[in-house]
């Protein structure tokens, strides 16, 4: 089998002859896994495929053109910025195509009203960079530096420094979005002018239906142009020192300092947290579990297991950190007072600060998710929630308590309760659970904690963020809409009638559980005989 | 077993499978192919590092072609679907395996974070292609026969010590032995001079081999394993019979093959090679620091440095290493990884800020995070378009810094950028860093 030749050609005439390939060499380096984000699981398994055909366009132009060719010829397609995301971003049914954005590498900044307006191939570490050279900073979000800030964007875009900057959501301004059918729709301000800086524009806020909480991974169309919102930072240099792999910012310490605190209590970590959102102070405010430390600290993953195993169930327990990043924005009086008032607040809540590196090694502009494969191999994040600081705490309780069933294959992390921060200066208590395993494990445990991850936050009543495309539709659709799958059916028909954009997403962990024969006694929900989709 | 192992091992159905860094097999790098997570590491500049929108990018493979299977994360994909056996060699194929030096730009940034063996997993693959008798491309078979014919690279049949003048002093018999390479002693006689100069400006007395040959860089580099260690073995013998405590080059690529390849082909240590390799920057760096190498004529230049790869992430001392991988893929014994860490980073920058009157300016991209030229290990002959792809990105920084000249330590950069100017016009000088040395000594 193969793609309808005048389709190739016809995409082949829009980029040239050097951007569109179909050797299977070059459509080989695009496989998902098997290593990577969710790497070896069923889902990498049993719903990726090779993708026939590579192309990259370089401009909107040249996205709506190939699109609009997939939809003549009836080609699937999935767009593809750095890859980085794993299997939900590769193809999952076959002749489908990878459109990869990296060359929609477009940048302009503009220093003045602070925002950048980019294409789909720039990364968050290079945005970062020129920020900073420009009296300003942005997120790194969680997937890393490494990231297209589009796409990171549209799909979370958050780190510690939402303490401050805030939700993703708030910084997608003017946007350009090429629609299933290739269309052209923009977003904001672009809507109506050509100035992209209002994320509000004409009519309903077309940003909600783009990413939702978490995106909806290439099933809408093509991001190709967006408007990011900067802000104001501090003026001197964080400069960049040693040798990899221990390389850190070194900050000037009068504007910029991490301080660690070890506190009495788990109550004492959340109270400080609020009070602090609560007196507007800090750059960023978070709970990392400790196995992350051992990782900072390991030179290699032999080292990480050795630091790591001192530990046990006790010595977890009874942890707590509050890990504070100070930034003087305005002056280095701004950063005595934040200081001060911090002092105060941690001395209520018995907190002891601990001796911190004068350095960043992760956030400012390194998310170092890489390093989270340093101990396992294979890792993934399983669950967002964004509520309260109280009740990522108790998820973070249930969420223990479900990992244990499943180590093995889970790493043995003695009942660490995740990552927990403050999100906008604690309006919203941010919570994230990570797993990990070896991919040379039988992983199946790892697919139905998945499906078990739903059910646990269904039956407690957590919001989870990764309802949509990371768990099955008929599961959490019913139990959070009670029509959220039908309503997400309905966009999914009205903007891409043939559903050429990614399928089966979003309906694709729905097929997953019925082809796979291991999730066959997970399933216990009402579902139709057939799922909605055209069938490729 | 490993402690570790003991504590958990029971717990999980972790396989336990050999580990060894040979590269005559591609099996013992199927864990590091399997376990690449797309972070690109291997394409960006270390994310610390990384420079904002202007040369963000480390791999001059994956810069020059825009698919992914053109960077190591591709080429690891790739090279499981060879070991599987579900991909024929092709044009294409060779292509994306070959256009590309092993500049180790990737490898680094895989260790950044993951410690995977990257380097060595296409170095294996490249030894596969030669076995399935895919490889050597044509344009490398015309170098490796120059090399059988005529012991160098370049067929060349005149003497390889035409570089030598009147004022340039060689011992008979030294503890310090010059290895000056095929490029240096054909196409780069003023960094041979210089090095000499250098050397007899230190009161440093220094032999030659009788008959240099080739040191089997590109051999080895295109894959031909056996033949590159049949070089390496009678290389050893040569220089062993001559009494020499010290190899001392000044190009990168002979440095690196002596120092890291050779005991790699016969299986040694570094430290058991029978004696010390060491490239004129770290014997430069310790004369200038002893106070024997005085550098006191100004040089008025604003320059840049260039660090060559093999004299900066390559160069890390080899360790046979063989052992067992276990729970959670840790390896039974530990050991230390080849990070790239050993690079002469500081000893060059040492010597560079002491050239008087001369304005050192540094890169965008440096140390372990540089660019490759894009003209070493049998890159430029196979595929000259990538090379000059590679070289003339170069450039655009070096101006982009505003220097008037870069920098090198290795003869085959320089080659590579003067050939790239020769053809793009850039008004930038070229020079090794023996030469910028020997340019501020009196004599």
């Amino acid at each position: 089998m193969s793609i309808n030749r005048l389709a190739y050609n016809a995409m082949k005439a829009v980029v040239g002859d050097r951007y569109i390939s179909e050797d299977p060499a070059i459509c080989q380096g695009y496989r998902s896994g098997p290593g990577g984000f969710e790497g070896g699981t069923g889902y990498e398994r049993v719903m990726t495929t090779l993708p026939h055909a590579v192309v990259l366009p370089k401009n909107t132009e040249e996205v709506q053109k190939i699109v609009k060719i997939c939809n003549r010829y009836d080609v699937p397609y999935v767009p593809y910025s750095t890859g980085f995301y794993g299997p939900r971003t590769h193809c999952h049914v076959e002749n489908e195509i990878i459109i990869d954005l990296k060359r929609c590498n477009e940048y302009e900044m503009d220093a003045k009203h602070f925002y950048f307006n980019v294409g789909s191939g720039v990364t968050l570490g290079a945005l970062q960079q020129e920020a900073m050279d420009n009296g300003a900073y942005t997120v790194i979000g969680g997937g890393g530096a490494q990231c297209s800030a589009i796409c990171n964007l549209i799909g979370d875009g958050w780190s510690p420094l939402s303490h401050r900057v805030g939700i993703p959501h708030r910084r997608i301004l003017g946007t350009e979005l090429v629609l299933p059918d290739g269309e052209l729709v923009k977003m904001g301000s672009l809507a109506t002018s050509d100035d992209p800086f209002w994320g509000e524009g004409p009519g309903p806020d077309l940003r909600g239906l783009l990413r939702g909480f978490t995106g909806l991974r290439g099933c809408l169309g093509v991001v190709t142009k967006m408007a990011i919102k900067t802000l104001p930072f501090q003026p001197e240099p964080l400069v960049p020192t040693g040798v990899s792999p221990n390389t850190q910012l070194e900050l000037p310490l009068n504007r910029v300092k991490w301080i660690n605190y070890i506190v009495p209590t788990k109550e004492a970590q959340v109270e400080s947290m609020f009070e602090i959102g609560h007196a507007e102070i800090a750059a960023a405010v978070t709970k990392v579990p400790k196995f992350w430390r051992a990782i900072a600290k390991a030179e290699d993953k032999e080292e990480f297991w050795k630091l790591w195993l001192v530990e046990d169930e006790e010595s977890i327990k009874d942890f707590f950190i509050v890990r504070v990043l100070l930034v003087g924005f305005t002056s280095e009086e701004d950063m005595q007072y934040q200081e001060r008032v911090l002092n105060d607040i941690m001395t209520e809540q018995g907190g002891v600060a601990r001796r911190t590196k004068p350095s960043d090694e992760s956030w400012i502009k390194n998310a170092d998710s890489a390093g989270m494969w340093l101990m396992c191999g294979s890792y993934v994040s399983v669950d967002y929630v964004i509520e309260s600081l109280s009740q990522a705490v108790d998820h973070g309780e249930s969420y223990a308590e479900l990992k244990w069933k499943y180590t093995p294959p889970l790493m043995p992390d003695f009942g660490d309760p995740g990552w927990f921060q403050n999100f906008e200066m604690g309006h919203q208590g941010y919570s994230e659970f990570l797993i990990y395993w070896d991919q040379r494990e039988d992983v199946e445990g790892v697919d139905k904690f998945y499906v078990d991850t739903s059910k646990m936050n269904i039956k407690h009543r957590y919001y989870t963020s990764l309802l949509g495309p990371h768990q099955p539709m008929y599961l959490t659709g019913p139990a959070y809409g009670p029509n959220y799958h039908t309503w997400m059916l309905k966009i999914k028909e009205e903007l891409d009638p043939k559903w050429v954009s990614h399928p089966p997403v979003p309906f694709a962990h729905d097929e997953f559980v019925r082809k796979a024969p291991w999730m066959k006694d997970m399933i216990d929900w009402e579902s139709p005989a057939e799922l909605p989709g055209r069938k490729w | 077993m490993s402690v570790l192992d003991q504590k958990f091992g029971d717990r999980y159905d972790t396989p336990k499978t050999p580990v060894a860094f040979d590269i005559t097999n591609l099996d013992n790098f199927v864990y590091d192919m399997q376990h690449c997570c797309k972070c690109k590491g291997c394409y960006w500049v270390e994310h610390t590092y990384n420079p904002g929108m202007n040369f963000p990018v480390r791999c001059a493979s994956n810069l020059w072609n825009d698919f992914d299977a053109y960077g190591a994360m591709g080429k690891t994909r790739i090279g499981l679907a060879i070991h599987e056996g579900k991909l024929e060699w092709t044009d294409k194929l060779l292509e994306i395996i070959y256009a590309c030096t092993l500049c180790g730009a990737c490898d680094v940034g895989c260790k950044r974070n993951l410690d995977l063996e990257i380097e060595l997993t296409l170095e294996a693959l490249r030894v596969k292609a030669v076995k399935d008798g895919a490889a050597p491309l044509p344009a490398h078979k015309k170098i490796v026969d120059n090399i059988a014919t005529n012991n160098n690279y370049f067929g060349a049949t005149e003497s390889r010590t035409k570089w030598i003048t009147d004022d340039i002093k060689v011992a008979d018999k030294a503890d310090i032995l010059y290895f000056v390479g095929c490029s240096t002693s054909y196409a780069n006689h003023g960094i041979a001079q210089a090095a000499a100069k250098i050397f007899n400006a230190t009161d440093t007395p220094f032999m030659l081999l009788k008959d240099e040959k080739c040191c089997g860089n590109t051999v080895f580099s295109i894959g031909m394993f056996d033949e590159a260690k049949k070089i390496a073995e009678a290389n050893i013998a040569d220089i062993k019979a001559t009494g020499a405590k010290t190899v001392v080059t000044s190009c990168a690529e002979c440095y690196r093959m002596l120092k890291v390849d050779y005991p790699k082909l016969l299986d040694i240590a570094t430290g058991d090679l029978g004696f010390e390799v060491l490239h004129l920057i770290e014997f430069a760096d310790k004369a200038l620091v002893e106070g024997k190498l005085k550098l006191t004529k100004p040089v008025d230049v604003r320059f840049t440095y260039h660090d060559a790869c093999s004299v900066s992430r390559l160069c890390d001392a080899w360790i046979p290493y063989k052992g067992e991988r276990g729970w959670m893929g840790m390896i039974y014994p530990g050991m230390r990884r080849r990070r790239g860490r050993q690079g002469l980073y500081e000893q060059s920058r040492n010597l560079l800020n002491a050239i008087p009157g001369a304005d050192f300016v540094e890169m965008v991209r440096l140390r372990e995070n540089a660019f490759c030229c894009g003209g070493g290990r049998g890159t430029k002959e196979a595929f000259p378009e990538f090379s000059q792809f590679a070289a003339n990105h170069r450039m655009e920084e070096i101006q982009y810094v505003g220097a008037e000249a870069v920098v090198s330590a290795c003869p085959w950069c320089n080659s590579n950028f003067s050939e790239a100017i020769q053809e793009n016009g850039a008004n930038v000088k070229v020079m090794d860093i023996a030469e910028i040395i020997a340019s501020a000594v009196e004599i």
